[in-house]
């Protein structure tokens, strides 16, 4: 057998308490991912990156984890070095397989068991995602976004799918998008998403620094999931911009153990994005 | 007498100009790489200098600065790439930002899904691929030539992506012989969707090498006929070259402040001053790299 460095130490200096809102997003979606899905560490992006990263090491060695377009084992790795460009070749060293672009967009079935990550310059109530702009009229946008990437793509493939922003506000989460450039549940009536010829489910999550929104299976709105420790429900509500159901008894968000947070500073996010 | 009969193999390496004299004004061309690596920038910067008008730029399926310098320059009419920016450097490309706010510059909005549909479509001598997302969003609405149709087969709501036929596509890669055999370091990107849907394919390499290195690795052959290929050390700069250097990220926030200023102030001074300075002023290639300075080139390796 292969000794690995996974252990992480017994006792850690650390405490769970310590967890920064943003290392708290990682932690929500390394619990979330399970052994031997698909998963893409994109570049410049720190809070999916982390989660992914951390879930591949905590309970994942047969996660498929794409890093810089190539397929990446990092568990042996003692730390991993964060990277600004998804085109870094200090990632690729690592590659035991290339993802050409064109071959990885002409080939889908993969994302049957893929979890994705869309973030968006608005996120509405019913889980739709905007990277297109902001302004009524498209021809002279007030702010022209960067541009929908491949989010339309991968949200309609992707077996599991969640919102991520790292900026919980009432200008991101807003009732009605101005575009849509990632379909969640559309206008939230009953069967959108299979109307629209989509054979995977909307988003499960919004995941914010603030709290966890998951979405009511009879109206698709968002609903409060959880709240983080290092937030309240006051918070939540006075920076949203749509209205949600809260639920009698909030939950905590369950942040990392001392032992992930751990391995979060230790061999994840030696640099400190998250915190 | 007979026709004259070609005797040799015509070796396909050639000069900046000459690929610059292939483009005219109102043409498709296609600009390879991936955000902040691998654009064929010697190629760019001479587009640019040429005055070239009205040109489809179809970026990469995530597009740099290299599209945002095009725009800047004013010859793009209309622009297909479902992302212009620099990841860290700048979410969004400036000079894109501000075309496309001011409605100077047509935009096909797609996602990169769709992007490979129309290049495949174009290399398949298709009228169009079908592609399932995109029903349902904004996409359909705001490019209208994104089609809504009923697959015929299942009934399912699809869309018809119009194939984006690229009159020519530049491209930059490491290696290739004199032949147009081209070798790509690292993943290459999207390069070979661009050259399958191009008429003509240039590729600036940073070294020609024999044809016998070519056939101890067929396999690693990109793009297996160039129409013609360009010498370009540091062909990429300011972006990365895959196995050669990193992005100069000094440059690029030159650039980027450049860029940026022309959005905020409206004032085009100092972008006009980037242009004179490492596009219209440098008499060619290696003056443009004499201009950014050795020490800062080799400043930028890899390793």
């Amino acid at each position: 057998m292969t000794a690995t460095l996974n252990a992480s130490p017994a006792s850690s200096s650390v405490d769970a308490s310590e967890a920064t809102p943003l290392e708290t997003m990682a932690a929500v979606i390394a619990h979330d991912l399970k052994d031997g899905q698909w998963v893409e560490v994109g570049a410049n992006l720190p809070v999916p990156r982390a989660g992914a990263l951390l879930a591949h090491l905590t309970h994942g060695p047969n996660m498929t984890v794409m890093l810089a377009m190539t397929k990446a084992y990092l568990r042996n790795e003692p730390a991993i070095e964060e990277y600004e460009y998804i085109t870094d070749v200090g990632a690729m060293r690592w590659a035991e397989a290339y993802y050409p672009h064109d071959q990885l967009l002409n080939n889908q079935k993969h994302r049957r068991n893929g979890v994705f990550y869309c973030g968006g310059i608005q996120i509405d109530a019913h889980g739709n995602s905007n990277l297109i702009g902001i302004g009524s009229d498209y021809e002279h946008l007030n702010f022209r976004g960067p541009g929908g990437i491949g989010t339309c793509n991968a949200t309609a493939q992707s077996g599991r799918w969640h919102l991520v922003t790292t900026s919980h506000s009432p200008r991101v989460l807003v009732e009605k998008a101005d575009y849509i450039s990632a379909l969640g549940y559309g206008d939230g009536s009953e069967g959108y998403r299979h109307k629209v010829g989509l054979r995977n489910d909307g988003p499960t999550f919004i995941i914010t620094p603030l709290c966890v929104f998951d979405f009511d299976p009879n109206t698709r709105r968002a609903r409060l999931a959880s709240v983080h420790a290092t937030s309240s429900v006051e918070e939540v509500v006075a920076q949203t911009g749509f209205a949600f159901e809260i639920p009698a008894d909030v939950k905590i968000t369950a942040g990392p153990t001392a032992k992930e947070l751990h391995m979060l500073r230790t061999r994840i996010d030696q640099n400190g994005s998250l915190r | 007498m007979t026709a004259s009969v070609v005797e040799q193999r015509r070796s396909r390496i050639m000069e900046v100009d000459d690929v610059i004299d292939f483009i005219k004004d109102g043409m498709t061309v296609g600009i390879g790489g991936f955000i902040n690596s691998g654009h064929p920038m010697s190629l760019v910067r001479a587009l640019i200098k040429s005055g070239r008008q009205d040109l489809t730029i179809v970026g990469a399926a995530s597009a740099g600065l290299d599209v945002d310098l095009l725009i800047a320059s004013g010859s793009v009419k209309k622009l297909i790439t479902p992302y212009v920016g620099a990841e860290g450097l700048s979410s969004i490309g400036p000079a894109f930002r501000k075309a496309a706010q001011d409605g100077s510059i047509e935009i096909f909005e797609l996602d990169e899904a769709h992007f490979y549909a129309g290049l495949r479509a174009a290399a398949q001598r298709l009228p169009f691929n079908p592609w399932r997302a995109g029903v349902g969003t904004s996409y359909p609405i705001v490019n209208p030539a994104l089609r809504e149709f009923n697959d015929p087969i299942t009934g399912d709501p699809l869309i018809a992506v119009p194939a984006i036929d690229l009159d020519v596509a530049l491209l930059h890669a490491a290696v290739s012989d004199q032949f147009g055999n081209v070798q790509h370091n690292g993943t290459r990107y999207g390069d070979p969707a661009m050259y399958a849907a191009a008429d003509a394919t240039f590729v600036s390499v940073e070294q020609v090498i024999t044809v016998e290195r070519v056939r101890a690795n067929p396999a690693g052959t990109t793009i297996p006929g160039a129409t013609g290929i360009v010498r370009a050390h540091f062909g990429a700069h300011p972006f990365s070259a895959d196995g050669y250097y990193r992005p100069d990220e000094d440059h690029i926030r030159m650039y980027l402040a450049a860029a940026t200023d022309w959005l905020k102030t409206g004032s085009r001074t100092a972008i006009d001053e980037y242009l004179e300075t490492f596009v219209y002023g440098p008499t060619d290639h290696a003056d443009y790299l004499e201009r950014i300075g050795i020490r800062q080139l080799f400043s930028l390796d890899e390793f």
